[in-house]
């Protein structure tokens, strides 16, 4: 549509700048964009605020985010803190970290390492992600689920430092997809295809199709088997 | 007008599609976010659909995936005119050898009948809003009269947007509204929604039955 070639945005230090669409965003220091930002890369680094939404086709950011309204895009990297007013969006998301949102979560890939809290409905194709505390989404809706708890990192020991008396466990209304393969995780209802549970699970019910295996150290209400 | 509605579980199993692809589907904004209806049963909060538009939805994905990405299925329910066959053509004949419409409304509303005319994807929809209303016995023939002039003289107004026709009775009068969809109406106590129709239903149901 638009020919002409699009202005970068580059803040370094203390300051503020203005949304808008730009080729690349690139922020460092304590930054604070005003209104939406569309971009085709955005890289953060430090203490970064966006007031509006974010869109860009790639992301890389370190530090903390926040965003005030809805973050969409194609894939991103992130380390450290992301708070997220609005919905986020996006095909492949790898994080390293702790993740807040407090509308929707729709993703394809989500790998990761750390924490989220989803207050709504997290919904992705692939979920593999190592916990490193408490995780909790409001509903959860995959193809494929990975659930584990992390080893002894370093990142393990700087959160639980922070966040002491924190269990490291997943924390969920209801979880349905179709291969789940869960540990540490508390849910009032999974519903799958191919259901594992782990150890340290503690599920109300479960609903499952073709396959169910639950470790001994699992506890479990109540199996029901749907028909094909 | 209650709808009849289907559970989550019910429509998997219907239709055999899996959760996976539900949510995927649903990702991809293919079934729009308020047929997602929370309903709390003894199991907690379960979600509902609406069935019929909810089955026609299912078997329309099914059927146009494999021509098409799922990016492009989206852009493709999302607008009804792309969805729409701009240049179809169908006889009387047609019509009524697919089911489509009637032969009691054809007779009345399809002035054509007899020149062996075509009729264009517009008129189409209009004779099945009318048959559809007529043959569940909720208007009857002078209102159904009313209803096809409406739809005739004013949808080419909407210009390829979406519209919804709205047939309320108040005290035996009937009435009809044409509001360009999404439209939130309320009506005073008393009024009677009868009917509710939209062209994406319209246009959805019709392409089930073409395809």
């Amino acid at each position: 549509m638009n020919k002409q070639p699009l202005p970068d945005l580059q803040l370094t230090g203390i300051t503020g700048g203005a949304g808008g669409i730009y080729d690349q965003v690139i922020l460092e220091g304590v930054c604070r964009v005003n209104g939406a930002v569309r971009a085709q890369v955005i890289k953060a680094n430090g203490v970064i605020t966006f007031n509006g939404n974010a869109t860009a086709e790639e992301m890389r950011a370190n530090g903390k985010l926040k965003v005030g309204g809805t973050l969409q895009f194609g894939s991103m990297e992130f380390d450290g803190m992301m708070t997220i007013d609005g919905d986020l969006r996006g095909e492949n998301c790898s994080l390293n970290g702790m993740l807040n949102i407090k509308g929707d979560g729709e993703l394809e890939n989500l790998s990761g390492e750390g924490v989220f809290t989803v207050s709504g409905l997290l919904s992705a194709g692939h979920v593999d992600y190592r916990l490193q505390g408490q995780a909790k989404a409001g509903e959860i809706g995959v193809e494929t689920l990975v659930v584990r708890k992390a080893g002894g990192s370093l990142w393990n020991k700087l959160a639980s430092g922070l966040i002491p008396k924190l269990r490291t466990e997943l924390i969920t209304r209801s979880i349905e997809g179709d291969v789940l393969d869960l540990e540490f995780t508390t849910a009032d209802v999974v519903r799958g295809g191919i259901v594992k549970i782990g150890q340290g699970c503690r599920i109300g019910r479960v609903e499952y199709l073709t396959e169910l295996s639950v470790h001994p150290d699992a506890s479990v209400g109540k199996v029901e088997k749907g028909s094909e | 007008m209650e709808e009849d509605l289907i559970s989550k579980k019910e429509l998997l199993e219907l239709t055999g599609i899996s959760y996976g692809q539900l949510y995927r589907w649903k990702r991809k904004q293919l079934i729009p976010e308020d047929w997602f209806i929370r309903k709390s049963a003894f199991t907690g909060q379960e979600t509902f659909f609406p069935k019929e538009r909810m089955l026609r939805r299912v078997h329309n994905i099914i059927n146009m995936k494999g021509d098409l990405s799922l990016d492009e299925l989206a852009e493709k329910l999302a607008d009804t005119t792309s969805f729409a066959h701009a240049h179809l053509s169908l006889s009387a004949a047609q019509l009524l050898e697919r089911n489509i419409v009637s032969k009691a409304t054809l007779d009345r509303f399809g002035d054509a009948t007899a020149g062996g005319k075509k009729y264009t994807f517009d008129q189409v929809v209009h004779l099945v809003a009318v048959d559809g209303l007529i043959s569940k016995g909720d208007m009857n023939l002078d209102e159904a009269d009313g209803m096809f002039r409406t739809l005739t003289n004013n949808t080419a107004r909407f210009a390829g947007k979406s519209w919804e026709l709205f047939f309320i009775r108040k005290m035996g009068a009937s009435f009809f509204l044409l509001a360009a969809a999404p439209a939130e109406l309320i009506f005073d106590e008393g009024t009677r929604l009868v009917s509710r129709l939209s062209l994406t239903d319209l246009v959805e149901q019709l392409n089930g039955k073409l395809n």
